[in-house]
């Protein structure tokens, strides 16, 4: 099991490095000067020359980026050309806010979209079905944004339920960090309960009409074994992949969630790094969110190999 | 004979007059079929893919999909007592203690994530309150009877560890740990190599012996028949066409379909010839013939054989569903 991890994170870092390699270049296309963008109402030559020296984006682009990378191994991604904090720092503030928002996603997504998933699959073609299979569509065509937008008029305004924005630190108040973070946790959710739900369907369908599920049922277990041991146990693999591909889609989504709610998250990070030519900090959350994309595989990976034990002894 | 009779018949499971077409097909999958086993013998069920055997059985056991059937008429009663397909709890109850199956694939019958020693303690408890302890020390005795080596570190395996042949004396020793009255088996030795089947036969039969229990083998191999059988039904489209002690279907064949059953049997002597197939196809629901449903095939085929053809009742129990039974000549000898 060692030996696996470790091979999976070898394989892991060219990976990284081709993606960081990727960002850096495309960062230099961008049109827009940094040093101007941060230089704002000032166009003193020299004090733009000062700035490019400092930053030294004098350099040639491979050098930049060797000392970029060397930096980022010591776990120094460079300093915001705009708020002159250290990334690292940025990034370590906002990260956990997008973790809440997309743990609290993921775990809404699960709670809803499995079991509906099983649920639909076990009632196949009956209105039950019908109606999950509708409900999840819609789930799926509602643009994010527009619920966003729907809920905070309807639950915050007009009922005065949930707050509309803003973020509270879990370690500050549990409960109210909780309660502030539902509606935008829901609206991120909703998408990937839907696609949760949708192959929870297809995996259970297939794992339903399987031999071993007829043993199990001809042994004379209780069907609610048969389904949720059984068959569930099965079709667990294909979810748990899914899980961990979702999460780049949670991060993107974690984005405009963000916006919507005004939540001061990773997603409001990069977005305001880019608007600002904020190279550093785009750097760096393109890193940190490979990474973890990379990082949730690797899990996902492990859990595949948890999950069925023919992978395990080879 | 009516029907109350079977309820006093000293016969381990009767199936009487049952018919059951899927939901939305046209005509019935099974045609108002009839057959009886009892206790330490076996009924072997012959015929084409797709002739409703498997059907009937996974009916008998309450295993078809809740909905996608319909039953038409008939009863079976197993135990002396008729059984509610229709209430699943009851059945639940005897399958896989009183009633028990193995399937065609050994490769797919065991769930892959579980430990087959899990997979038997499992059915142990499915059906009574064994500890843990007691329910392991039970599958790994069972282990051992059905030939498996070192049961107590196989219990530890999982399915993909062991071969096809391991396998299914897994699947035997789950469905037979709760010490059944009947065993039905569908085709449990179709997917295994010819050495390997005749081993499973001889552990199915030498269980047989030891436990009295009666079995139901469902099966399109005549040579498996032949080994195993002490009554045979043979079942063209739903239909059983003749059923009879083994001897008597094998020696004094009287439905068409029967002998053109046997003659493709190949045979070692005699005349080498063109092997004799049955020409043609099983009708499917949709078209299903009236009458005898072997007609468009049959090569005796009269205009009478548009109509339902008698049971004839023959000697020893041997019974044969033809316009044209009992045949005036012993075929057997011209084959």
């Amino acid at each position: 099991m060692l030996s696996f991890i470790l091979r999976r994170v070898v394989i892991a870092i060219p990976t990284i490095i081709l993606i960081s390699i990727f960002v850096f270049t495309l960062q230099k296309l961008l049109p827009g000067d940094p040093v101007l963008a941060m230089a704002g109402e000032e166009r003193d030559p020299q004090v733009l020359e000062f700035l490019r020296e400092k930053y030294r984006l004098n350099d040639p682009i491979p050098v930049q980026y060797l000392t970029w990378i060397g930096k980022a191994l010591t776990g120094d991604l460079g300093i915001s050309l705009r708020t002159n904090q250290p990334v690292l720092e940025l990034i370590g503030q906002k990260l956990p806010v997008t973790i809440q928002l997309a743990t609290m996603a993921m775990v809404f997504a699960m709670l809803i979209g499995i079991p509906a998933g099983i649920f639909s699959a076990v009632k196949k073609g009956t209105v039950i079905d019908y109606i999950a299979n509708v409900v999840a569509l819609s789930g799926l065509s509602i643009p994010n944004f527009w619920l966003g937008i729907m809920l905070i008029l309807l639950v915050s305004v007009k009922w005065k339920l949930l707050p509309a924005s803003g973020y509270v630190p879990l370690s500050e108040d549990p409960i109210r960090s909780i309660t502030v973070m539902i509606m935008p946790a829901f609206v991120l959710g909703t998408a990937l309960a839907a696609t949760l739900m949708r192959h929870t369907r297809s995996a259970m369908l297939s794992v339903l009409s399987s031999d071993y599920v007829r043993t199990a049922r001809a042994k004379g277990l209780v069907e609610r074994q048969v389904i949720l041991k059984h068959a569930f146990r099965n079709a667990l693999t294909p979810i748990v992949t899914l899980t961990a591909l979702l999460f780049g889609e949670l991060i993107a989504g974690a984005v405009l969630t963000e916006q919507i709610f005004t939540i001061p998250g990773f997603g409001k990070l990069v977005v305001d790094a880019v608007f600002n030519r904020d190279y550093a900090v785009v750097q760096g959350i393109v890193l940190v969110t490979a990474v973890g994309f990379i990082f949730m595989n690797l899990l996902a990976d492990v859990a595949y190999v948890l999950l069925n034990p023919r992978l395990r002894k080879q | 004979m009516s029907l109350d009779d079977t309820i006093t018949s000293p016969d381990l499971l009767v199936v009487k007059d049952f018919s059951l077409r899927f939901r939305g097909a046209p005509s019935d999958q099974i045609n108002h079929v009839s057959f009886s086993v009892s206790a330490g013998k076996t009924l072997c069920i012959v015929g084409e893919s797709g002739c409703g055997k498997s059907v009937t059985s996974l009916a008998m056991m309450g295993l078809l999909p809740a909905g996608a059937a319909e039953i038409n008429s008939g009863l079976m009663v197993f135990e002396g007592k008729t059984l509610n397909l229709a209430d699943p709890k009851a059945m639940r109850k005897i399958r896989g203690s009183r009633m028990t199956m193995i399937f065609q694939e050994p490769m797919s019958s065991l769930n892959p994530v579980f430990r087959i020693g899990d997979q038997i303690v499992e059915a142990i408890k499915a059906h009574s309150n064994a500890t843990d302890g007691d329910a392991e020390d039970r599958a790994v005795a069972m282990l051992r009877r059905v030939g498996i080596p070192a049961p107590e570190k196989r219990m530890r395996d999982y399915p993909h560890q062991l071969s096809g042949g391991m396998r299914q004396r897994v699947m035997i020793a789950m469905a037979l740990v709760n010490d059944p009255a009947l065993l039905i088996a569908d085709e449990p030795t179709t997917a295994l190599d010819v050495t390997i089947q005749a081993q499973i036969l001889e552990l199915i039969r030498d269980l047989q012996a030891e436990t009295n229990m009666g079995t139901i083998m469902i099966t399109h191999d005549l040579g498996v028949v032949a080994e195993i059988a002490d009554t045979v039904a043979v079942m063209y489209a739903g239909t059983i066409v003749e059923t009879g002690p083994a001897e008597r279907i094998f020696n004094d064949p009287q439905h068409p379909y029967t002998i053109g059953l046997m003659s493709s049997i190949p045979q070692l002597t005699g005349v080498r010839g063109r092997l004799s197939t049955v020409p043609g196809m099983v009708p499917t629901a949709q078209n299903m013939p009236t009458g005898c449903r072997f007609a468009t095939r049959c090569p005796f085929a009269q205009p009478i054989c548009a109509t339902e053809p008698p049971l004839v009742e023959m000697a020893g129990g041997h019974q044969v569903a033809c316009h044209f039974a009992p045949l005036e000549i012993k075929l057997k000898d011209s084959l």
